[in-house]
């Protein structure tokens, strides 16, 4: 019996959600009360237990389950499979986890639509789940569209204008990359005849060289690098984040963005890790463009009074990151890439939850007009402090050891300078949060420099639930995030594993022994402090000296501002230039 | 002639993706943007077909067929149809958001609509 369950259980964290998810549409109006609540949050715990499960099963090696039992007949793949290692049960775990806790924020949030909220909520949790989990490049693209259909959907939700205009950004660049994976699934598909990551895998090993191979990684790279916000792909995520309900950006900048990371990661290592050209592509390009990504998404941060937008663009800064931990293409690069994606989503997930409380509580995001309103809510203003540091390189908790693994995978790995754009992006987006702190919950900063441009509305949210049943999720979040250091780094090393033996690798070995350079943590705290320190003291400063530090920073930040024109047009160009750029790149190459 | 054949659809597919491109850039209606995206997208049906495009084959039909038969490869067909439904899907969504921002706005030129501007 038990076999048969352990058996049946990899496809059940996500056909279960789907299966609720109908249930409840079917019984919208019907239920009373706070029922459709509790189904959702039993169902998202539901697979977190599940994905819980097959993260113990996926200790022994991966799971492989081929969907109707269409497995492979005389060599052959004719069917769908979901293989889950260590990683992808620990992200679908972290998902399930996840989303339970934004459900617990939200909980009463939509009561006006009835069930409907709770079903796409269900879906979007089920198809990032599916996406972690397949090892089919077409299943992958379907689970791929499944949650942005449900997010472009979501986004729009307060049906005001700048959400319909956040929403309509979202959909097209992202609809955009939906088509251009799909067009390098078709690509790869007609000289290889499959799908299935493994055969796609061999096919690459017997043509390594071939042109069509990388054309099809830029298109599938492309898709995937606009969802998870590279420079300059990312442009419709600050617009998107900024206008789409707290709880649904909590997910977004938590799991759904470095989603798309994580599936490019998959992708290269199971797929694609034969031709040369795509490692090139990978090791070279993305590399600086993740640099890129880092300090220019700081900066940006730095430039918002918007709190919601300030979080998206210090989002994209992390995903910078990450995509530089990816593109070491080295195992402990994965280890350090799994450790830091699990540590941001979960104090990235708590701050948009204290901005959700912002809204709720005080009917603004706007940190400027928010000026020492938040005095009275001191326990929110202690957790958005907790947070901010915890994202400047405070050196405790999970973040910062996913950024020492990072920085230690690039010191080995030969890319040392790795640690100056980390230092920058951190301190940047920690300086940030801890600008708002300051200013919104102790009144500092009477003086604003040039944010005060940055655009900014009115806005508000439902002001039905009580304060501490919004806060707990938020403290759990940090809680985990500043107490489960010791823990991560063991999972970090156990997931890289599991990763790579998905990918039929399971003889690399995944060294974590090179210490992280002890001074980056410090650099970054003190970067943080620094920037923090000025922007909330600067109306102490001798006139001249803050008149001088603006002069100088005034065209870098200007220049970033008119970047982030809201014009489609303009995004849709971006995105051309940059598959023009890897086109570029793989002519050189 | 054949090796005509064998071009042409790729040459379709990139010239479609190409001006659907275009017109997504240069777009000043959210309509006009919205039936670009479709066009973009009708390159993705176009590559799908002719990936799995065999000369001399036919339908993947084998109704009055014997199993054997050549035939197209059925599995980008099955794609598509795929491609197509997540297509109409998003098309709906964009369009129902056009139509309620109409409402609110009484335009929707992208250049004066633009989210969060002061």
């Amino acid at each position: 019996m038990s076999d048969f369950l352990a058996g049946a259980l990899p496809p059940l964290p996500v056909a279960v959600p789907l299966a609720v998810a109908g249930v409840l549409l079917l019984c919208n109006r019907l239920l009373p009360g706070r029922v459709p609540d509790i189904v959702a949050l039993l169902t998202a715990l539901f697979a977190a237990a599940a994905s819980a499960l097959l993260l113990r099963q996926a200790a022994a090696g991966p799971v492989t389950y081929w969907f109707g039992g269409w497995s492979p007949q005389q060599g052959q793949v004719i069917g769908i499979a979901f293989v889950i290692g260590q990683a992808g049960a620990l992200l679908a775990l972290f998902t399930a986890g996840l989303t339970g806790l934004a459900l617990l924020f939200s909980w009463g949030f939509f009561a006006e639509v009835g069930t409907q909220f709770h079903a796409m909520m269900l879906v979007f949790m089920a198809a990032m789940i599916g996406f972690i989990l397949t090892h089919d490049v077409f299943n992958m693209f379907v689970w791929f569209e499944a949650m942005s259909v449900t997010a472009f959907a979501l986004t729009a939700y307060a049906l005001n204008e700048s959400a319909l205009e956040g929403a309509l950004t979202f959909t097209v660049t992202n609809g955009i990359g939906s088509f251009l994976m799909l067009g390098g699934i078709g690509l790869l598909y007609a000289p290889a005849g499959a799908l299935d990551f493994g055969a796609l895998e061999t096919f690459v090993r017997g043509a390594p060289e071939s042109a069509v191979v990388a054309a099809s990684f830029c298109m599938i790279a492309a898709a995937l690098l606009i969802k998870g916000a590279m420079v300059p792909l990312h442009f419709w995520l600050g617009d998107a984040h900024a206008v789409a309900p707290s709880p649904l950006s909590v997910l977004f900048s938590g799991i759904m963005v470095p989603l798309g990371l994580f599936g490019l990661m998959r992708l290269v290592w199971t797929v694609f890790l034969p031709a040369p050209v795509v490692q090139h592509l990978v090791h070279g390009l993305l590399l600086s463009l993740g640099a890129v990504t880092a300090f220019l998404g700081g900066l940006a941060a730095l430039e918002q009074r918007h709190i919601k937008r300030l979080l998206a663009f210090s989002t994209v800064s992390h995903m910078g990151v990450l995509l530089m931990a990816l593109a070491l293409m080295t195992p402990a690069g994965v280890a350090g890439f799994l450790a830091y994606l699990v540590g941001h989503g979960m104090v990235k997930s708590a701050l948009f939850i204290i901005a959700g409380i912002l809204l709720a509580r005080l009917g603004s995001v706007d940190a400027i007009v928010l000026r020492g309103r938040g005095k009275d809510l001191w326990p929110v203003g202690l957790a958005c402090g907790v947070g901010g540091l915890l994202l400047g390189g405070l050196p405790v908790g999970v973040m910062d050891k996913g950024a020492g693994l990072i920085d230690a995978a690039a010191t080995a790995g030969g890319a040392s300078w790795l640690a100056a754009p980390l230092v920058l992006g951190t301190g940047l987006t920690g300086a940030a949060v801890l600008r708002v702190t300051g200013r919104v919950f102790a009144g500092l900063g009477s003086r604003p420099g040039s944010e005060q441009e940055a655009p900014h509305e009115n806005e508000q949210e439902p002001q039905n639930r009580p304060l501490w049943l919004m806060l707990s999720p938020a403290l759990v979040l940090l809680g985990a995030a500043l107490v489960w250091s010791d823990g991560v780094r063991a999972v970090a090393r156990a997931g890289a594993h599991g990763f790579l033996a998905t990918a039929g690798l399971d003889a690399l070995p995944v060294p974590l022994s090179d210490p992280p350079h002890p001074l980056v943590p410090w650099l970054s705290l003190g970067l943080t402090l620094l920037i923090a320190a000025y922007d909330l003291w600067r109306d102490r400063l001798p006139g001249r000296l803050a008149s001088g530090i603006d002069w100088l920073s005034a065209p870098l930040f200007g220049v970033v501002t008119r970047l982030h024109s809201g014009i489609i047009g303009d995004y849709v160009a971006w995105i051309t230039a940059g598959l023009a750029l890897f086109a570029a790149v793989l002519g050189l190459s | 002639m054949k090796a005509l054949g064998d071009a042409l659809p790729w040459a379709v597919t990139a010239w479609l993706f190409a001006v659907g491109m275009y017109g997504v850039v240069t777009s000043r209606h959210y309509v006009h943007l919205i039936g670009c995206m479709s066009v973009v997208q009708s390159s993705t049906y176009v590559l799908l077909l002719a990936a799995g495009f065999r000369w001399g084959a036919g339908a993947p039909i084998f109704y009055d067929h014997p199993p054997g038969t050549p035939s197209v490869d059925p599995v980008v067909q099955a794609l598509v149809l795929t491609d197509i439904v997540v297509g109409a899907a998003v098309t709906a969504l964009l369009l129902a958001l056009a139509l309620k921002l109409h409402r609110k706005r009484g335009t929707l030129d992208p250049d004066v609509l633009r989210p969060l501007r002061p």
